[in-house]
């Protein structure tokens, strides 16, 4: 029972939440002098559920960034992929241009007809824009940047050999240029138009087709990396879902025995009243009868006895009478942990006084010095705390009985703000402090039957009591200079029975 | 010592009712006693059957009942003779070796009139014994005598 409510004392509070992980994820991380298989078991299971979520928690950050990389990646590649289409339309749209541009300049030079200067002129204005294009479109491979510059003074050139011949026909008339005009002005320039253009076509067009790889490729890895990831979080998952019902389980599993042992409890207690019911009624009936008998066959024989056997007549019934008087203290400490306890303000003052006017009867004859200090009220239950100091008085009175003059003296200790301690002090017999630990017990007496009588279960109950009140007892003593007995109560009074505590001990 | 009246003593064990009786002997009351040895003869006494059929009619000064009896114990006689209507009125003493509480509340609630534990000393045993006798069975008045009419 008591190792039970230990284990429960020690279980933490439950704090398994992810959004804690990164703090408290250390103990997953073992020391590297540590051996792998020590350090697991010694995690309590609020831990190892801990451990478990920061890896799942740490593996989705892993995962999502391999991801957010990858998807970065293959928009990058999209965006170039949309530039390199673009420069192949731009590209092939130069050519055309160009290419028209010559064809209307040649015929111009062959006519001399306005209209296909104008024409030509709408053709090469397009030129500066050509440029700026290629330029944006091209700016991030060094490779084509150079031949664009290649194409940008092949184009130039074309344009200006074109142009003076456009200045030759208007200042010297068509027949000027013919045979220029059958060559074509800029034929040659154009021709190395057409084979930049090719080249850069050739190489964006490699240029999409390897990203286009890349891109697979990377995509299939961060499928292939999700899909390992996913199942690794699954396996995470499960485990700690093991664990957890592991757990509960296993928590079950103790609540269910509590209960079982708390009925088996139970039983054993009603067994206990069944056992002290057929004692308190069985068990005196032939007590009664021993000494019953004994007194009538005395009073039979009376005049025919002689004092041996008057003697053992007597010893007979003495010896019946100690055993009932055993009987009831049985009884009696056995109710005292069984009786429900009350719990009222006791006045101790008043309590003494009345202890003592029961006992007065025994102390005729005596000669008895009390010392009396004024004591507190404290919190428990009267009939019990009556037993207790009538117990206490009693043993003062008695053990003090082969003093000329006996001294008790009851009075209470500084007090702490936790107990109230009290205390029952004589000149009596006292007692080796060596056997202080057995004075508590049940049926422990230090003394003859012959020296006092008693049946040795005096400070068992005063202890059980005192133990039920929440308190503490403990007595001093030196052999022939007296004893001192102490109770100690609770302030505020015990929180809650203190009857397991008593069995546990 | 004069009894009208006789005084009904349930007892199962022979000694104690010989012990009883040799109490109630000093005072002269014993030959008024009517030793039941359980408590279906204490019920037939009271109400007039078995061997007690042609018993004198009326219902004796005070009932002594131990608890615990064979057959029929001594808290159901108790229960049966204040549930009846002709016979609650007779006194119930309980004479009896428990002194636990929970028999001690049930016995006054079931409407006992007084409740003894048995001492263990016999010279205390008798003189508890010869009180009782001489008390219930002499000094109090016991109540209206009733024919056994219900028979």
């Amino acid at each position: 029972m008591e190792s039970a409510t230990n284990h429960q004392a020690q279980a933490p509070p439950v704090h398994g939440e992810v959004s804690t992980l990164p703090v408290d994820s250390t103990p997953t991380i073992p020391a590297p002098s540590r051996s792998t298989v020590g350090w697991f078991p010694v995690l309590t299971i609020e831990h190892r559920v801990l451990a478990g979520f920061s890896l799942v928690f740490v593996g989705i950050l892993i995962i999502s960034a391999i991801s957010y990389r990858n998807t970065n990646g293959l928009l990058k590649n999209s965006g170039l992929d949309g530039r390199s289409h673009a420069l192949i339309q731009l590209l092939g749209s130069i050519d055309a241009v160009m290419a028209e541009a010559e064809g209307t300049h040649r015929r111009y030079l062959v006519t001399g007809e306005q209209a296909y200067l104008d024409a030509y002129k709408q053709l090469i204005a397009q030129k500066p824009a050509f440029t700026t294009y290629l330029n944006e479109l091209t700016r991030d491979s060094d490779e084509q940047q150079r031949r664009v510059d290649d194409l940008n003074r092949l184009m130039e050139r074309q344009l200006s050999v074109e142009s003076k011949a456009i200045t030759q026909v208007q200042e010297r008339g068509v027949q000027s240029v013919r045979k220029m005009a059958l060559e074509g002005a800029g034929r040659h320039e154009l021709d190395g138009i057409h084979q930049i253009i090719h080249e850069m076509d050739v190489y964006e067009r490699q240029a999409v087709n390897r990203r286009v790889f890349a891109s697979a490729a990377s995509t299939r890895h961060t499928i292939l990396l999700l899909s390992v990831g996913a199942g690794l979080q699954l396996v995470l998952l499960a485990s700690v879902y093991y664990l957890i019902r592991h757990d509960i389980t296993e928590r079950r599993r103790v609540a269910g025995e509590l209960r079982r042992r708390g009925e088996l409890l139970e039983a054993a207690n009603k067994e206990l009243e069944a056992f002290s019911y057929s004692v308190s009624h069985d068990l005196r009936a032939p007590l009664r009868h021993i000494d019953g008998y004994a007194a009538l066959l005395r009073k039979t024989v009376d005049r025919s006895l002689n004092e041996k056997g008057v003697r053992y007549l007597q010893t007979i019934s003495d010896a019946a009478k100690q055993m009932g008087q055993l009987i009831d203290d049985l009884l009696v400490f056995s109710r005292m942990g069984r009786q429900d306890m009350l719990r009222t303000t006791v006045n101790m003052d008043q309590l003494i006084k009345s202890i003592l006017s029961d006992l007065s009867p025994d102390l005729h004859g005596r000669q008895i010095s009390w010392t009396i200090a004024p004591l507190p009220e404290v919190k428990g239950d009267p009939s019990m705390l009556r037993q207790v100091f009538m117990n206490l008085l009693a043993n003062a009175v008695k053990f003090t009985s082969t003093k000329p003059v006996a001294s008790i003296e009851i009075g209470v200790e500084s007090s702490g703000s936790e107990e109230i301690v009290l205390y029952v002090r004589d000149n009596g017999v006292g007692f080796d402090m060596q056997y202080a630990p057995k004075l508590f017990g049940v049926f422990q007496r230090l003394h003859r039957a012959d020296e006092f009588e008693g049946t040795g279960i005096g400070l068992a109950n005063v202890r059980r009591i005192v133990h039920r009140h929440g308190g503490r007892t403990w007595a001093d003593g030196v052999p022939d200079k007296g004893a001192t007995f102490h109770v100690a109560l609770p302030r505020e009074g015990s929180k809650h029975d203190a009857r397991q505590a008593d069995c546990a001990r | 010592m004069t009894l009208a009246k006789p005084i009904v003593l349930a007892e199962d064990n022979p000694r104690d009712a010989e012990l009883a009786l040799a109490a109630m002997e000093e005072e002269q009351i014993s030959d008024k006693v009517v030793l039941c040895q359980d408590g279906a003869e204490v019920l037939d006494y009271l109400y007039c059957r078995g061997q007690f059929k042609t018993r004198l009619k009326g219902n004796p000064a005070v009932v002594f009942l131990d608890l615990k009896m064979p057959k029929v114990n001594g808290l159901e006689v108790l229960r049966t003779i204040k549930a009846d209507t002709n016979l609650r009125a007779i006194p119930v003493v309980m004479l009896t070796s428990s002194r636990e509480e929970r028999d001690l509340a049930e016995s006054y609630t079931l409407g006992a009139n007084a409740y003894v534990v048995k001492p263990v000393e016999f010279e205390q045993f008798v003189s508890a014994v010869k009180e009782l006798g001489v008390f219930w069975g002499v000094i109090n008045e016991p109540p209206p005598e009733r024919a056994c009419s219900h028979q």
